[in-house]
């Protein structure tokens, strides 16, 4: 009975199977109708996902273009840096972590805690990216490490490339920096057509920043196949196709830039500066080329090209001497003495002396109630105008200035010189100076020229203010007879195969009609300074080589009565009075032009003059060897200065409101730091 | 309770009764069912080759499945010729207390892996009892149908004592935890429960139950990784690099095979490993995305065939137990591969479940080879009485 009424049981469940193949149909069809949806409405744009996961573009980063000096001596060249890196995910596979870690500690001298808190650092990204540990292995630590690295999994050294100056502090301040760009700079760097992003490293300042598009090459772009590590996938032999693999482009290097510089004139500089500070521009006065500019104290710009570091950034801002200001041009100082050429210039091109014009100079003189003093105390006697710059001195400008009368004539000259406007050597920071006129004070302060500001202003100061750029420009435009030019230092412009695609040569900005006397005896005055026993600076000059040049010193305060003729050195440094030289070798024909200016140095004969010497010494003996006579460079070498008073500076009127001198500030550019 | 004299007259003690059945029982041989299981295999063996070729903890695994094919063979030949499904029958308790007291110790004494215990260590084989338990379970649901000679729908009282047997190993896999395989558990006892029959009121208050019971289950009985899980179905956009990672990138594997598919080994979402446990839960990413609509179809195509041959073996047996076993072996196949597929193609949340035939796993494939060995053995014994 039983069987049957299972029998009766099973014809009824029999007749639910009905429901079984609608259930099964329904779901079975969703299903498929997902095959469907997924494989052929949304099968492009699914390959299309499929695709951008295993293939990324990976930037080759293009070396940016060396640069070389005249004589193709290496400046900056790109230099490969080794960093430590640790891959978290395999050093955690090797089992012993801890022994990993106290082995590698022995090997580049970081104690474990050290790098395990740089590990900590890194804990927030995938562990299948590497963690920066040390940055700049030496040499020793790298060969170490790679003899070691069998042992230490996840342990590595990556190599980058560290853009070096390879005369470390040498020319800093021309050749500039690189830097990262940062969200700040990127709307203006992309406003030019150029195409940078975040990262990416780009000019900060000086040449590497002025001549950033042709230093800067383009990046390329490689297609690679990754795994879902990222990791690169080496092999093609899976016959997967990289479908846009023509895509892919090679970097193209920088240009090469091949300076005006000589190397050796700046080490010469350099070595001439010893720790004063200051700067000095070379310039070649037939052509306008730069032969050497330096600015002293600098700092080593390969320490920037990874972004600086917190302490090294802060410890430069606050050093009172200043190494991130380029003080060839950013900085401008009353030029003193060696202004005088100027107001000799006027008086003999505007008739007011010729060579026979004499003054008598007693030490002082007055104008209204207030003395105007030379700088030597018994004076001078009765001086021409070229024993007046043999001597520099004071009252025979003075009593020039009384007779030109207006400061305008002065300034008129000046700027006929090229003083008071930029060189536009094309460094986005030079200033202009300034040369003032009556119209100037009455916009500027509001307040009537004085004539006694004349008397200032014929010995250079007031104020009068020049840079150190400007200073070797005025003298190779005396040198070379009255041809101002433009100042340049981009010699030619090279392929990264060497081949010459631009040559720069001499660029006039005008010829100034000068009378050939009145060359002729600016000239002999200034060969008398460095030659004529009497002269300023004769402790400098070059035995056998006609030398000639001006001293001059630049007070940086105005002094009281009571201190007029105390001892510059005797005084608080930084209010000590900067030396200033500037000269030309040979007097025949000049090669070379020099302007120094030392800071605090108190005296162009004692404190800018042997700069000056030492460099023009330098390139006469490398490429003039014939003129140089045999131990000549020896002679003086080492002779203590002359006494200072012997060419003091005149002491500063009372009243003058050197206070109000339109100084212009500019901050040096931040570099975003690393930590 | 009475014979029927044909009962009674089957000599089923008669040594020359059984082997005069040889005969008939090689007739009546279901060569559809091995066929498709041969079919199924193979493409998955194929496919195992490819997704195992990639160089990670996978490489090579497809050898260790063939030798679970040939143990899984040797015991299919084993119940096929040597067995009478009645065996499970009998024995059906001890089967599924057997399988209750390997689940037991897994949890006691399992491996744990990824912070869940699901396996037990044998010699040197490990072995998931949660695969096993899926066909204890059909054993003794359907063994207890078969004593309950209850005719109409069942009600609440009625539903006790199956919902106890199908309670305790849900909850033992839950405790592992192992959502995937408690799930199609319950979605095979309901399966069996629906097609027995519910009394209809009894079912309407079921079903109410259920609906308000879901959100104080998915906060309190779900694990907060569960949980994400749920949370990243419903919008796996909302974190596509970490939850919804592995569902995003399976359906991108399967989409981006489109109409015919990449080619063998050419499959780069799981070549390059973007695609996640691409050897066992997500083997028809693999596929899919080599072989594409095409081979998704014809796959789709094999796996229908095999339910409904089941479903008709289930159909022509004639007793009890052996329907709602075939029944019930079927719809573990059926759940399996809605399940797997609705989970890699994105319409329900990422549970670990296996494809039958397809994933890598040897207690997965040995449970579908028996399971399809029973089918066959049920087929081909029906008259044998």
């Amino acid at each position: 009975m039983a069987f049957l009424g299972q029998e009766a049981q099973l014809r009824e469940l029999q007749d639910r199977f009905k429901f079984l193949y609608a259930a099964m149909f329904v779901l079975l069809g969703i299903v498929g109708a997902r095959m469907l949806y997924l494989q052929i409405l949304s099968g492009d744009e699914m390959r299309k996902f499929s695709e951008e996961n295993r293939i990324k573009r990976v930037r080759i980063a293009a070396p940016r273009g060396m640069i070389f000096d005249r004589s193709r001596t290496l400046l900056i060249d790109n230099r490969p840096a080794f960093d430590l890196e640790i891959t978290p995910q395999y050093l955690n596979e090797s089992g012993d972590r801890a022994a990993v870690l106290r082995q590698l500690s022995r090997l580049i001298d970081t104690p474990p805690e050290k790098i395990q808190e740089r590990l900590d650092k890194g804990a927030n990204q995938p562990r299948f990216l590497p963690v920066k540990i040390k940055t700049d292995l030496s040499r020793d630590e790298v060969a170490k490490i790679e003899t070691w690295k069998i042992d230490m999994p996840g342990v590595a050294v990556e190599t980058e490339i560290l853009r070096t100056n390879v005369y470390a502090d040498t020319a800093t301040h021309l050749l500039g920096y690189i830097g990262s760009v940062t969200q700040l700079e990127l709307p203006t760097l992309n406003s030019r057509g150029r195409s940078y992003s975040l990262g990416d490293y780009v000019g900060k300042a000086g040449i590497e920043r002025e001549l950033e598009a042709i230093l800067r090459g383009r990046d390329g772009m490689e297609i690679v196949e990754v795994d879902a590590l990222g990791r690169r996938i080496r092999e093609q032999a899976r016959g997967r196709v990289l479908a846009d693999a023509s895509a892919g482009r090679s970097a193209v290097p920088g240009k090469n830039l091949v300076l005006t510089i000589d190397q050796d004139l700046q080490l010469t500089a350099k070595e001439a500066f010893g720790d004063k500070s200051g700067s000095l521009v070379a310039i070649d006065p037939k052509t306008g080329e730069i032969l050497a500019m330096i600015s002293r104290p600098a700092f080593d710009s390969t320490a920037f090209s990874r972004g600086v570091s917190p302490g090294l950034w802060a410890e430069l801002l606050n050093n009172p001497n200043r190494p991130l200001r380029d003080k060839t041009i950013q900085d401008h100082y009353m030029p003193g003495s060696v202004f005088k050429v100027i107001t000799a210039i006027t008086g003999l091109e505007e008739g007011v002396i010729d060579e026979k014009s004499t003054f008598n100079c007693p030490g002082v003189i007055r104008v209204g109630r207030r003395p105007y003093h030379c700088h030597r105390r018994g004076g001078h006697g009765t001086v021409n105008v070229v024993e007046a710059l043999m001597y520099s001195c004071d009252v025979f400008f003075y009593r020039l200035a009384q007779k030109i009368q207006s400061v305008d004539n002065i300034a008129d000259w000046a700027r006929r010189m090229g003083l008071g406007a930029r060189t536009n050597i094309r460094l986005s920071r030079e200033v202009p100076g300034l040369i003032p006129t009556e119209q100037w004070k009455m916009d500027r302060l509001k307040k009537v020229w004085t004539a006694g500001e004349t008397l200032s202003v014929a010995i250079g100061q007031s104020y009068v203010l020049a840079t150190t750029l400007q200073l070797a420009q005025l003298y190779a435009t005396l040198a070379n007879g009255g041809t101002l030019y433009r100042p340049h230092f981009v010699r030619a412009i090279e392929s990264p195969d060497g081949q010459v695609l631009e040559e720069f040569g001499a660029d006039v900005v005008k010829k100034i009609t000068l009378n050939p006397k009145t060359i002729q005896l600016v000239d002999e005055g200034l060969y008398r300074v460095v030659n004529d026993p009497r002269g300023t600076a004769f402790h400098q000059r070059i035995p056998g080589v006609d030398f000639v040049g001006k001293t001059g010193t630049s007070q940086v305060i105005r002094l009281s009565a009571d201190r007029i003729y105390q001892k510059c050195d005797e005084m608080q440094y930084k209010y000590r009075h900067h030396g200033v030289f500037a000269g030309f070798a040979p007097k025949k024909d000049p090669s070379i032009v020099v302007a120094v200016v030392a800071e605090h140095a108190c005296s162009g004969s004692g404190g800018a003059a042997p700069i000056a010497r030492a460099v023009i010494a330098k390139y006469l003996e490398k490429y003039h060897p014939e003129m140089m006579r045999a131990g000549a460079l020896a002679l003086p070498k080492l002779r203590p200065a002359p006494p200072a008073v012997e060419e003091e500076a005149p002491p500063m009127p009372e009243g003058t409101e050197i206070e109000a001198l339109p100084l212009i500030e500019d901050e040096p550019v931040q570099i975003p730091a690393e930590d | 309770m009475t014979y029927t004299s044909m009962e009674s007259e089957l000599p089923l003690d008669d040594p020359g009764f059984r082997a005069g059945n040889q005969e008939e029982e090689f007739r009546k041989f279901n060569f559809n069912l091995l066929l498709i299981q041969v079919a199924i295999f193979s493409i998955g063996m194929g496919n195992l080759i490819s997704a195992t070729a990639v160089q990670d903890k996978s490489q090579g695994l497809y050898l260790t499945q063939l030798v679970w094919f040939g143990v899984g063979a040797l015991l299919s030949a084993f119940i096929v010729l040597f067995m009478h499904y009645s065996f499970f029958s009998r024995t059906a308790w001890l089967i599924y207390f057997g399988a209750v007291i390997l689940l037991v110790l897994t949890l006691v004494m399992g491996r744990s892996s990824l912070g869940a215990r699901r396996w037990l260590q044998i010699g040197g084989f490990g072995m998931q009892p949660s695969e096993f338990m899926k066909l204890a379970l059909v054993v003794a649901l359907a063994k207890f149908f078969e004593d309950d000679k209850k005719l109409g729908g069942y009600t609440f009282r009625d539903l006790i004592p199956p919902s106890i047997i199908v309670g305790i190993p849900v909850g033992l896999i839950m405790l592992q935890p192992d959502l995937g395989t408690a799930m199609i558990l319950l979605f095979v006892a309901t399966s069996l429960m629906l097609f027995i029959k519910i009394n209809p009121r009894t079912l309407g208050i079921l079903a109410l139950c259920a609906l308000v019971a879901a959100p104080v289950a998915y906060k309190y009985a779900l694990k907060p990784y569960q949980r994400q899980r749920i949370v990243t179905f419903l919008d796996p956009m909302a974190d596509p690099k970490g939850a919804g990672y592995n569902s995003i990138q399976s359906m991108i594997a399967v989409g981006s095979g489109k109409f015919g598919g990449k080619g063998w080994k050419k499959g780069t979402q799981s070549q390059l490993n973007f695609l996640p446990e691409h050897h066992t839960d997500f083997i028809y990413s693999v596929y899919a995305e080599e072989w594409g609509f095409i081979g998704s179809i014809f796959l789709l195509a094999l796996y229908v065939m095999l339910l409904m041959n089941g479903i008709s073996i289930a159909y022509q047996s004639n007793d009890k137990f052996a329907m709602v076993l075939a029944l019930g072996i079927t719809s573990i196949f059926f759940w399996h591969i809605v399940v797997n597929l609705g989970m890699v193609m994105g319409l329900l949340p990422i549970v670990g479940v296996p494809l039958p035939f397809m994933s890598y796993g040897g207690s997965s494939l040995l449970t579908a080879m028996i399971g399809t060995a029973i089918l066959m053995n049920i087929a081909n014994k029906k008259f044998m009485f």
